[in-house]
């Protein structure tokens, strides 16, 4: 299943909107559009995941790989997760560097 | 079906009517195209043709360009070019290595040319079909050689100790993965160090930092001393006796943490693992958990399993993060079992997930041996993927400790005497 994935920016937050599965072959897109949201200095970066149904390890990559990108006083904001997915990013310990939120 | 198909480009002039009658009377196809079609329009619209038939007029270097994008659809086309009386301008294109053609416009000439023409194109198309066929034999040489070297991280044979069982099963979705296991001595042979892991990610990448990461942890944990450590259990209370291995497995799994943080943070890559370390005699077990599916611990009793959840984050992601040991009994008839994501995230070819709740359903009652753990949940997984394509490494390893092996004495039940 593809992933579409959209950037904005609402005030000082950059918002990158996925819907569908993030996986090994999505990824790629989903790098991209970190590299321009880094790009764009905003002090939080907010990922809507309400729509992602699944996320594979390569998903959990992307997480570690948007912290990369960003400036060390920026926020990375994981908003609507669904359980699953939000586990997954549990489990990983990945919680601990981004902020999980429900909306 | 015609034999040659010839672009006609639509552009000023448009080919005399002599030229046209010539190209009706031979065996061709032809369509029309004007020259921004072919530079510009989706490449999956573009014909596949033999011959490209051009007016001395148009520009050279646009025609070059709508070549090399032809070339790229279904190899490139031999380019004619026609005038009455544009000579400079032919001149121009025969310089590009262009084809011409000049009146008069008899039908065996202009039908001679452009079949010597398609053979010439068909001719590059074989070729470029050879060297495409070469190219790919190459890379998958290399992938071959990548993952031959890849088997040689992986261990060669599995030191079982006495009493004990160890099946495992490793299914790399593609022909390199990211998930490995591990299974050594530590301790000068007084503990058994059992590991699996799941690089994030797939494919060459996951690959060279499973090597890394696989050689990182067991260098460090055979090269860490043999000294007695006051370990702190999660829990706290009861269990802090010092533990014979603890040290190497958290040696191992900071070292590693620590340098993948140091070294190799930017390109993201991590690792979740889970290391067990077991003391053949007893049964214990100390473990970490770096942010891995929690293992299943099988009771002899076909009790609910117990997972031995995580005791710190993922390795190679969070520089300085702080890693606790957990415990475990394995008691004779218990089973510990070890997979990766590969196993509840198996899919089936309509999409869905194997998933947590039939992977608890498949293990439950009491473990006869691992090798039937391993083999009913692989029977289970493969069945479930059917023939959709394998998403995701598959790893599984389980660790028994057979009722017999210790004797009838081994649960302290003794024999009983019927008389």
């Amino acid at each position: 299943m593809p992933l579409s994935v959209s950037l904005s920016i609402e005030g000082d937050t950059t918002v990158i909107e996925l819907t569908g599965e993030l996986d090994a072959k999505t990824a790629p897109d989903f790098h991209q559009t970190i590299e321009k949201a880094a790009g764009h200095g905003t002090s939080t970066v907010e990922i809507r995941m309400a729509g992602v149904g699944y996320m594979a390890s390569a998903g959990l990559r992307s997480l570690v790989f948007a912290q990369q990108k960003v400036a060390d006083h920026v926020t990375i904001k994981v908003v609507g997760a669904i359980e699953p997915v939000s586990r997954t990013i549990r489990t990983a310990g990945l919680d601990r560097s981004i902020l999980l939120s429900d909306d | 079906m015609p034999s040659t198909t010839v672009i006609i480009l639509d552009e000023y002039p448009p080919p005399p009517p002599q030229l046209y009658d010539a190209l009706r009377t031979m065996d061709a196809e032809l369509v029309t195209r004007t020259l921004p079609d072919l530079m510009y329009g989706d490449t999956e619209e573009l014909p596949v043709a033999d011959v490209l038939l051009v007016p001395a007029e148009s520009d050279g270097e646009s025609v070059r360009t709508a070549v090399r994008r032809l070339r790229r659809r279904a190899g490139a086309p031999i380019v004619v070019v026609w005038t009455v009386a544009g000579f400079a301008a032919l001149e121009e294109h025969v310089r590009l290595g262009h084809d011409y053609l000049v009146p008069p416009f008899l039908p065996a000439l202009v039908g001679a040319r452009l079949h010597s023409c398609s053979e010439r194109a068909g001719l590059g198309r074989t070729l470029r079909e050879a060297d495409a066929r070469a190219e790919l034999m190459g890379y998958e040489k290399e992938l071959e050689i990548g993952r031959e070297i890849q088997a040689g991280f992986l261990p060669e044979s599995l030191p079982v100790p006495e009493g004990w069982e160890i099946d495992v099963r490793f299914r790399p979705a593609r022909q390199v993965a990211g998930d490995f296991y591990d299974v050594f001595e530590i301790s000068r042979g007084r503990r058994l160090a059992v590991v699996v892991a799941d690089v994030c990610d797939k494919g060459v990448g996951a690959a060279l930092f499973m090597a890394l990461i696989r050689s990182l942890l067991r260098h460090t944990a055979e090269n860490s001393g043999l000294q007695h450590l006051m370990a702190a259990g999660r829990a706290g209370g009861g269990r802090r006796t010092p533990v014979v291995g603890a040290t190497p497995l958290l040696n191992a799994v900071t070292a590693t943490n620590g340098y993948l943080t140091r070294n190799h943070l930017r390109q993201g890559y991590f690792a979740t693992l889970f290391f067990g370390v077991l003391d053949p005699v007893t049964g214990s077990l100390v473990y970490i958990n770096g942010g891995h599916n929690p293992p299943l611990l099988l009771r002899a009793d076909g009790s609910d399993p117990v997972p031995l959840d995580v005791t710190g984050p993922a390795v190679g992601v969070l520089p300085d993060c702080v890693y606790t040991l957990g415990y475990a009994q394995l008691d004779p008839g218990d089973t510990l079992f070890v997979f990766t994501d590969g196993v509840p995230e198996a899919r089936c070819p309509g999409g869905s997930f194997l998933g947590d709740e039939r992977m608890l359903d498949l293990l439950a009652g009491p473990p006869v041996s691992g090798k039937d753990v391993v083999d009913r949940i692989d029977l289970a997984v493969r069945e479930h993927t059917g023939t959709a394509e394998q998403h995701d490494d598959v790893t599984m390893l389980a660790l028994h400790r057979p009722r017999a092996a210790r004797g009838p004495r081994a649960d302290g039940a003794g024999h009983r005497v019927v008389a």
